[in-house]
């Protein structure tokens, strides 16, 4: 009960959405810059996904916010459009809106969409379900020297995320080739359109976000808010622009040519 | 026999002598006595919230869906007071003064004294309120010189000052209601007045959404209910104005005091076909800069810019050099009418003047214009779609504001015991002509600062038999407005109530409007009974009596009109002098200008009804000037 | 002109509406959009129809009382315009125009396109005000306010009750209305001893009479008569979460 007495009071409810918003928002810029470093190489790459696996308990801190955010963030908002609809039972024969935008109005479907990509983003390359062909490659990491080492595949009695020491005396870790995974996932025309659109409704969705979020937390001033406004749908664009770039790139051969 | 209950004494301490003179009423017994009041613009709100604040019980009443709707929130220029925070020479007394001089001296000293000393605390009590009004850099407020007055006194909130004073009015009435205080009925239209044993102790009204007559019953009762500027069916008020409540309670006993004082503003923005249903007000502000013209040559059709210089009649600067085109809003407004009955008037329908801003543009630059008159431009350009700054606005005059009201003593109460009447529904404080920006300054002295410490006088003064609304009385007055109503849906006639209201309208602007004669108003009183006559065989009213309809609503306000229209031209015909707003052509001097006559007219008129078929009749309360010498005014 | 309406018709509260079709012939482009209404409304009268209800009054754009929402968009297309100042030249020969009421469960319609906007001055009698009875006021100059403060103060308190935001918002929200009135005190000296309570109460209220949430998609301030701006939202909800922080009721 208590924990959701917030969604008494719509004011606190949108400052729920805006600061758990600010969260994925957060980790959306950090996952973004973290894939780009795909266009360096894979050695990068995959040093990074090793650089993010190794953080152990923390990962577990870090998820369990994000999963709680997420969480949050749809209840509220699937509450305050019921809320909303009650609101406003009886809609006009004509509609015709002024100001608001189309991506201001769609937020909730937008939002819907996102869920589902997710699940599915999650799906593929997280748990590897949809596409095991994608997910099944691992590599090593040599502890110390910090490098990717590739043996030959695959050493089942590695277990993921442990440090095992190996028979000729080097402590390795067990890692899936994430370089690889991508690469196999975004040569799929399908997938990767996929993927295209899915980036481009979080975009969509960010360009009424960010700027609402600085609303409901009550930064508006005439001075800055323009700014904010044209600076929320730049870098919404830049946002979805540096996610659309790794499925095209894929595409054109741009990256991964070798794999 | 109509006492004003002056008090004695030098003027300056009436007040003060006077309030300690009413008796008190102990603050615990003043939960035993309700008080009702009808209308909830800044009068009436103001009461209400005040009267509430000290204990009484209190039901409030509009016609509108919110008190905050009421015909207060259209003024736009400001309201006065005394403070001197210019520094530049005013004083409790000159305000006096110039309020007095500006009503021609047709208002009683004693009770414009009051009105100027209380305009000062009206200032603190909206300041207080949180009422944004315009401020200089230091912090502190700002003031406008307004109407021509010679020292800056007016305070203002943009150019919605009468929106920011009610609305003051109306949180501190919602505060009450919020606690209970305040019983607040909405969309309920009084129909009349109950008077038992002589005193008023209730009303009958009209729910306006179920139909429904009801009564309610209290120890007092208040009229606020503003003025009757509608008579002439165009005017500057909203349209839902109406005289019903004060002229039921005229029909109930209460004197109806000088009904001809009219007051007719000149910058309106002209009709512009028969559709039209109200006028819109221009700021007097726009005569500060712009020259008003018509073409020398009746029946000149050409676009102003193609009239040259010559031929153009600057009228106004022509007749009075010195004022020019800031003379007074009576002399302004009549001269508009002079030349428009000479054919020369422009507007599609003739009716209309130019207020030219070419020269002002010149001489100040647009950029200029624009940052003084940008918003009442813009405004205009929605109205008429022309714009200013390349074509002459046009404008005329139109009805405004309604000095007469019933008769009220120093106390606000009528001649019939407890009932009082404040704000715009009163005749006391403006005589024949009320000075921009002190209009707002009465409503809310009357609401704040007078009636609070009267109304106690007359409960510790009189005693109540206890009553409820299953009084014979109401049940009485209850059947008499539903069998009213009963009959106006009965005649299934041919015409509109919109349309007798046209006509009455007419009649009364044609003969009782900016310029008035003998022969005009006895037409007219012949005329007037034929409309009302038709209206009783020939209205049509669609839809029933119990369900919103606004037709019914309609009807009912114009029948009031058609009853009250005759005492208006009386009232008219029997003051045989010009003063003020009032103008009779018989009563000028030779160069126009109006003729008082103090000798024989320096007095209330003050009318008595006596019965549907006969004249009403006229009472006198002399006024006593005692402070001030009667001074002719002159613009010349 | 000639024109085709569609106007919303409904006898009362309890019975379902309808839209209604009128052909309406001799519009001039001088009349007001009311003074449009008038006139089919006494063709109405003549032929024994029931004329169309719509609120009204001051028709100068100032009391508020006007709510017609003119082909989807509260008081029609002219931006910063009551629709009894809106005119007919923003129209066209042969135009169809559809009238709604202002609709939100919060307006219940009364009748035709009146509805019963009440549940704003509930929201102002929770807290709307400044406690001063009347002679407890200090002089008008005691308390300076800087011109800027004044002047804003003024931009929200210019709000003129319409309704319009509640009547455009997708989500029937009346944060803007709320806002207005909770920025106008917060920013003068006078409202800062009650200043928690009021935005406290006042949102409460507003949740009370079910009015929906702000979603900052702006209709509102688009629709705005008199252009009250959303940045009074953001400042209410500053209010609102500094107020709810620190309530110690
Ligand atoms: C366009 C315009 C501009 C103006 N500008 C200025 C200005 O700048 N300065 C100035 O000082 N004055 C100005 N005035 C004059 C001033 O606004 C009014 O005289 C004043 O506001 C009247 O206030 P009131 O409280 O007496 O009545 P109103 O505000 O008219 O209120 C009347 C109330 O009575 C109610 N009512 C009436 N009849 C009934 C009934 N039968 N049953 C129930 N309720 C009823 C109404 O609903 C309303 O609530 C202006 C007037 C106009 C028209
Ligand atoms: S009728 Fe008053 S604002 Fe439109």
């Amino acid at each position: 009960m208590s924990i959701v007495s917030y969604l008494k009071s719509t004011i606190l409810s949108k400052i729920v959405m805006a600061v758990t918003g600010i969260i994925l928002l957060l980790f959306l810029i950090g996952h973004t810059l973290g894939n780009l470093q795909i266009f360096i190489g894979r050695e990068v790459f995959n040093q990074y996904a090793y650089f993010l696996q190794s953080t152990g308990e923390l990962l577990w801190v870090f998820r369990a916010v994000m999963l709680l955010s997420a969480i949050l963030h749809i209840v509220t908002s699937v509450y305050l459009k019921f809320y909303n609809l009650k609101a406003k039972p009886q809609k006009y024969a004509v509609t015709n809106y002024v100001k608001a935008t189309l991506s201001s109005r769609t937020m909730i479907w937008t939002g819907i969409a996102i869920a589902c990509f997710l699940a599915y983003h999650l799906l593929h390359f997280t748990f590897g379900v949809t596409n095991p062909e994608h997910t099944k490659y691992n590599g090593y990491v040599e502890k110390g020297a910090g490098l990717y080492v590739e043996y030959n595949m695959p050493v089942p009695e590695l277990i993921e995320g442990k440090y095992i020491e190996i028979p000729d005396g080097k402590i390795l870790f067990k890692q899936k080739d994430v370089y690889k995974m991508v690469i196999l996932g975004f040569k799929n025309p399908f997938i990767s359109i996929v993927y295209i659109i899915g980036v481009i409704i979080v975009g969509f969705h960010l360009n009424h976000a960010i700027q609402s979020a600085f609303q409901t937390l009550g930064l508006n001033h005439p001075r800055y808010s323009p700014s904010i406004i044209a600076g929320s749908s730049t870098f919404s664009f830049l946002i979805a622009l540096g996610l659309i770039s790794i499925p095209v790139s894929v595409l054109l051969g741009i990256i991964g040519g070798v794999a | 026999m109509l006492d004003a209950k002056i008090p004695s004494g030098p003027i300056q301490d009436k007040w003060d002598k006077h309030r300690f003179e009413l008796k008190l009423v102990n603050a615990a017994n003043k939960r035993k006595y309700k008080v009702l009041v009808v209308g909830t613009g800044l009068a009436g709100a103001s009461a209400a919230a005040s009267l509430a604040e000290l204990g009484y019980v209190v039901e409030a009443f509009t016609y509108n869906d919110s008190p905050r709707r009421a015909h207060s929130i259209s003024a736009q220029g400001g309201i006065n007071a005394a403070k001197n925070y210019t520094n530049d020479g005013d004083s409790i007394w000159r305000l006096f003064y110039d309020t007095l001089k500006g009503g021609d001296f047709r208002a009683r000293e004693a009770n414009v004294y009051r009105l100027a000393q209380l305009s000062n605390n009206i200032i603190d009590q909206c300041v207080a309120q949180g009422v944004p009004f315009a401020r200089e850099y230091g912090g502190l407020l700002a003031n406008r010189s307004f109407g021509g007055a010679q020292v800056s006194r007016t305070f203002y909130a943009r150019g919605q000052t009468g929106q920011q004073l009610l609305l003051g009015a109306y949180s501190a009435l919602s505060r009450a209601v919020g606690k209970k205080q305040v019983k607040m009925h909405t969309r309920k239209e009084m129909l009349d007045l109950v008077v038992i044993d002589g005193k008023a102790r209730g009303i009958v009204t009209r729910d306006l959404v179920s139909g429904k007559i009801e009564s309610h019953w209290g120890d007092a009762v208040i009229l606020a209910t503003g003025g009757y500027g509608n008579i002439f069916f165009l005017s500057t008020n909203a349209l839902a104005c109406n005289v019903t409540s004060i002229y039921r309670a005229y029909k109930k006993g209460a004197y109806f005091a000088n009904p001809c004082f009219t007051q007719i503003h000149p910058t309106c923005i002209p009709v512009s076909g028969d559709h039209q249903s109200k006028l819109t007000l221009m700021s007097e502000s726009l005569r500060n800069d712009g020259r008003i013209w018509v073409p020398k040559n009746k029946g000149d059709k050409r676009p102003p810019n193609e009239i040259p210089e010559e031929e153009r009649d600057y009228y106004l600067e022509r007749k009075y050099p010195s004022y020019g085109n800031l003379s007074p809003r009576d002399i302004s407004s009549r001269s508009a009418k002079e030349v428009c009955d000479d054919g020369r008037g422009v507007s599609s329908t003739g009716y209309g003047v130019y207020l030219d801003f070419e020269d002002a543009i010149k001489r100040l630059g647009q950029k200029e214009i624009e940052a003084r008159y940008g918003n009442l431009f813009e405004m205009y350009e929605r109205i008429i779609g022309e714009d200013p700054y390349t074509t002459p606005m046009m404008i005329y005059p139109a009805s405004h504001y309604t000095m007469g009201g019933l008769w009220v003593d120093y106390n606000l109460m009528s001649t019939i015991p407890g009932l009082h009447v404040l704000g715009e529904a009163n005749f006391s404080d403006h005589g024949a002509n009320r000075l921009g920006a002190s209009a707002l300054m009465q409503g809310l002295a009357d609401g704040y600062f007078v009636i609070p410490y009267t109304i106690g006088d007359y409960f510790a003064r009189n005693s109540f038999d206890k009553i409820d609304e299953e009084h014979e009385e109401f049940k009485k007055v209850e059947k008499a407005e539903t069998e009213k109503i009963n009959k106006m849906l009965s005649i299934k006639g041919k015409k509109t109530p919109t349309e007798f209201h046209r006509e009455l309208g007419k009649v009364m602007w044609e003969n009782c409007g900016m310029g008035r004669n003998e022969s005009g108003l006895k037409k007219a009183l012949e005329l007037v009974p034929q409309i009302r006559e038709e209206f009783w065989q020939n209205l049509t009213i669609t839809g029933e009596a119990d369900d919103l309809n606004i037709v019914l609503e309609k009807a009912l306000r114009v029948a009031d009109f058609l009853e009250f229209a005759e005492i208006m031209l009386w009232d008219a015909l029997e003051r045989k002098e010009s003063c003020g707003g009032h103008f009779r052509e018989e009563y000028q001097y030779p160069d126009g200008e109006a003729k008082r006559d103090d000798e024989n007219f320096a007095h209330v008129a003050v009318w008595e009804y006596t019965g549907q078929e006969n004249k009403p009749k006229r009472h006198i309360e002399s006024l006593v000037f005692e402070n001030v010498e009667l001074a002719v005014r002159s613009y010349k | 002109m000639k024109l085709t309406l569609y106007i919303w018709r409904q006898k009362n509260a309890k019975s379902k509406g309808f839209m209604e079709k009128h052909q309406l012939d001799g519009v001039s482009e001088d009349m007001s959009f009311l003074e449009m209404l008038d006139v089919l409304n006494e063709q109405l009268i003549h032929e024994g129809k029931e004329p169309v209800a719509f609120d009204h009054d001051c028709r100068e754009g100032i009391c508020g009382t006007c709510s017609l929402t003119i082909n989807g968009t509260p008081h029609g297309p002219e931006a910063a315009t009551t629709c009894c100042q809106l005119h007919m030249r923003k129209f066209k020969d042969g135009d169809s125009i559809y009238i709604e009421p202002f609709r939100a469960k919060a307006f219940p319609v009364i009748k035709d396109l009146i509805s019963d906007r009440s549940a704003l001055d509930r929201i102002i009698q929770a807290g709307g005000f400044i406690s001063v009875n009347t002679n407890q006021a200090q002089d008008a100059n005691a308390l300076p306010v800087s011109k800027e403060k004044a002047d804003l103060a003024m931009d929200a308190a210019a709000c003129i009750g319409c309704g319009a935001c509640i009547a455009a918002c997708p989500n029937a929200s009346s944060m803007l209305f709320v806002a207005a009135k909770v920025s106008q005190f917060a920013l003068l000296p006078q409202g800062q001893p009650e200043r928690k309570r009021r935005v406290l109460s006042m949102v409460e209220q507003m949740h009370q009479e079910g009015f929906g949430a702000c979603t900052n998609i702006y209709e509102c301030e688009a629709v705005c008569p008199k252009q009250v701006s959303v940045r009074f939202i953001a400042q209410m909800n500053r209010e609102y979460m500094g107020a709810y922080m620190k309530n110690e009721e």
